[in-house]
């Protein structure tokens, strides 16, 4: 249980990280649950209704919950944009390469060799957050225009309509196909090293110096500079 | 609106007075403005809202002149809808599938004739109800179809957005592009709009698997009125029962009326405003007790035969509070970042929390 002490973990994730990673998920997925009874689904395709979803099937109360959860998204991804550009962080930016870099790190994984050293993130995590930064904003500026319309005395034009709908419904795809992805990184077990960080803010030192290693000599770097 | 004239040369209307509803469109496309960069007719000037609102058209249904035609096989408004529209009608090129994994689908191809519900093939039908008033039996004829609602919840929750508004306010479906989930149905007081399966895009993606057909409704002649015509059902009508005009005048009228006869309006605040208002010297809630009444005695269930209930409300008016809520989460966002930035900027130092790493050379 060496690699638990603090000399042994380095901090990937700070809380503000953290709530803004987990508020993001819950969110998203009340969003698709309740985004996918207003389409609707779950009237024609949930034979057997479980006990405590048969709101579900409401669509006065799935646009409340979803209207709620879309609240929270917005706050949360506001929060997160904000808080990102005044500490200028932005190490999970796309950079050039990261196409390239991927392709190489799959390349290793396949072929059983070395990877070249990453940063804090890896080349397809950067572009993961990319995907995920155009699918969430294609969905939030969609979101904010249908909510508006739906306000009483509110008349959007047909195009407005249309193209709020059909965007929306797209982005939804997106972000799901995104979450599987996501989700999908984990069945590589050199990946799951990284999920520690999303719990507990921490991964392994080891790790990070083999992976991630321009991030640790960064680091390593700035704190012996300050003579830590 | 008896006369083609009418259309063509629209009275000028007199100075509108800030009624609630031009109050709260005007304050809500302030907002919306002011939040979102959209072209919308609402984001629009106040000025151009009351001019867009003059374009609309209402009508008004007199159910003290309506007798369902009484010496007619099917009342004549019926008729001449089915006669302008039947090119429209849906024609399954095969027997509909079922909705899986549920085992039924909406069908009323073989009963294409039935003139005494709506249907995909009738988009106006008259409801007969007797009612007891003031010690008086009395029969009611009644006209039903699409109400088109000034704030219409089957267009603003189609989930594909082919739910179309007219200058005039007609609500239309798309027929080509709809997909038939009837949520149109569901989220209109009055399941209007009623579903032919085996028709649409959807036998062109996954009969089996997704869609359930296409919805159809009455479309207010759209076509009609564009040309300046009136609707088929107003030039069919022989008692006058039936009529369009502008929305200002009809309304007028509407209260004009009821008010002469000491009598009642249907329409005009239910769902949040619709452009028909139906006058009757017997209550609403009255009426519609007695449709209830004649479907449970007909022991009618499916939908086609609308309620009368008064005061209904808009489904999406409940949620009249979260435009704020969602406009305000950004900034409140925004403001949690800076605090919390500023805060960390200040005080906060990286290195102080690796100050227990060993890192090696």
């Amino acid at each position: 249980m060496s690699n638990k002490t603090k000399a042994n973990r380095i901090l990937r994730h700070p809380v503000s990280n953290r709530v803004v990673h987990w508020l993001t998920a819950f969110s998203i997925v009340m969003l698709i649950i309740t985004g996918l009874g207003q389409l609707p689904l779950y009237g024609r395709y949930l034979l057997v209704q479980p006990p405590g979803t048969q709101w579900l099937t409401n669509y006065e109360a799935t646009l409340l919950v979803h209207y709620i959860f879309a609240i929270l998204l917005l706050f949360i991804v506001t929060y997160h944009l904000i808080y990102h550009l005044i500490r200028k962080e932005f190490d999970i930016l796309p950079r050039k390469g990261d196409v390239k870099g991927s392709i190489a790190i799959l390349k290793a994984m396949i072929l059983r060799k070395k990877e070249p050293p990453s940063d804090k993130y890896l080349p397809e995590q950067r572009l993961t957050y990319a995907y995920f930064f155009v699918a969430i904003g294609l969905a939030v500026v969609t979101g904010v225009i249908k909510v508006i319309k739906n306000v009483i005395g509110v008349q959007a034009s047909d195009g407005v309509l249309l193209w709020a709908a059909q965007l929306h419904n797209l982005a939804t795809v997106l972000i799901i196909v995104g979450v599987i992805m996501h989700l999908g990184a984990f069945i590589v077990k050199e990946n799951r090293k990284l999920l520690s960080g999303m719990f507990t803010g921490y991964v392994d030192k080891h790790y990070v110096k083999e992976r991630h290693t321009h991030w640790y000599k960064r680091i390593k770097h700035k704190d012996k500079k300050f003579d830590v | 609106m008896t006369h083609k004239n009418e259309f063509e040369v629209q009275e000028k209307l007199p100075a509108k007075s800030v009624t609630r509803r031009s109050f709260l469109k005007g304050a809500t496309a302030i907002s919306a403005a002011a939040s979102v960069a959209w072209a919308t007719k609402s984001t629009a000037s106040a000025q151009q809202d009351f001019s867009e609102e003059e374009k609309l058209v209402a009508s008004i249904i007199d159910l003290n002149a309506c007798d369902g035609c009484e010496n007619e096989p099917t009342p004549l408004c019926v008729t001449a809808c089915k006669d302008k529209n039947k090119h429209r009608f849906p024609q399954p090129e095969e027997e509909p599938m079922d909705y899986w994994p549920r085992q039924h689908h909406e069908d009323w191809s073989k009963e294409q004739d039935r003139t005494d519900r709506l249907t995909p093939y009738n988009w106006t039908y008259v409801e007969q109800v007797t009612v007891n008033h003031n010690g008086q039996e009395k029969t009611i004829s009644i006209p039903r179809r699409c109400m088109h609602c000034l704030d219409a919840p089957c267009q603003n929750l189609c989930p594909f957005g082919v739910i179309g508004k007219t200058e005039e306010g007609a609500v239309h479906i798309d027929e080509y592009f709809c997909m038939g989930g009837a949520k149109c149905r569901d989220s209109c007081p009055w399941d209007i709009p009623q579903r032919q399966a085996g028709v649409g895009v959807y036998m062109d993606l996954m009969p089996k698997l997704g869609g359930g057909g296409v919805m159809y409704k009455c479309d207010m002649c759209a076509d009609y009125l564009k040309e300046g015509k009136a609707p088929a059902c107003e030039t069919a009508c022989p008692k006058d029962a039936i009529q369009f005009g502008p929305l200002d005048e009809m309304r007028k009228k509407a209260y004009e009326l009821a008010s002469e006869r000491n009598g009642y309006v249907y329409g005009d605040t239910e769902n949040a405003g619709t452009l028909t208002f139906y006058i009757s010297d017997i209550p609403f809630d009255q009426i519609n007790e007695a449709i209830a009444a004649s479907k449970h005695q007909d022991q009618d269930e499916r939908p086609g035969r609308p309620h009368m209930e008064p005061d209904i409300e808009n489904m999406l008016d409940t949620a009249k509070g979260f435009m704020l809520a969602t406009l305000i989460a950004p900034v409140a966002g925004a403001a949690a970042a800076g605090v919390n930035a500023y805060r960390k900027l200040k005080s906060y130092d990286d290195t102080k929390i690796r100050k227990d790493v060993s890192y090696d050379e």
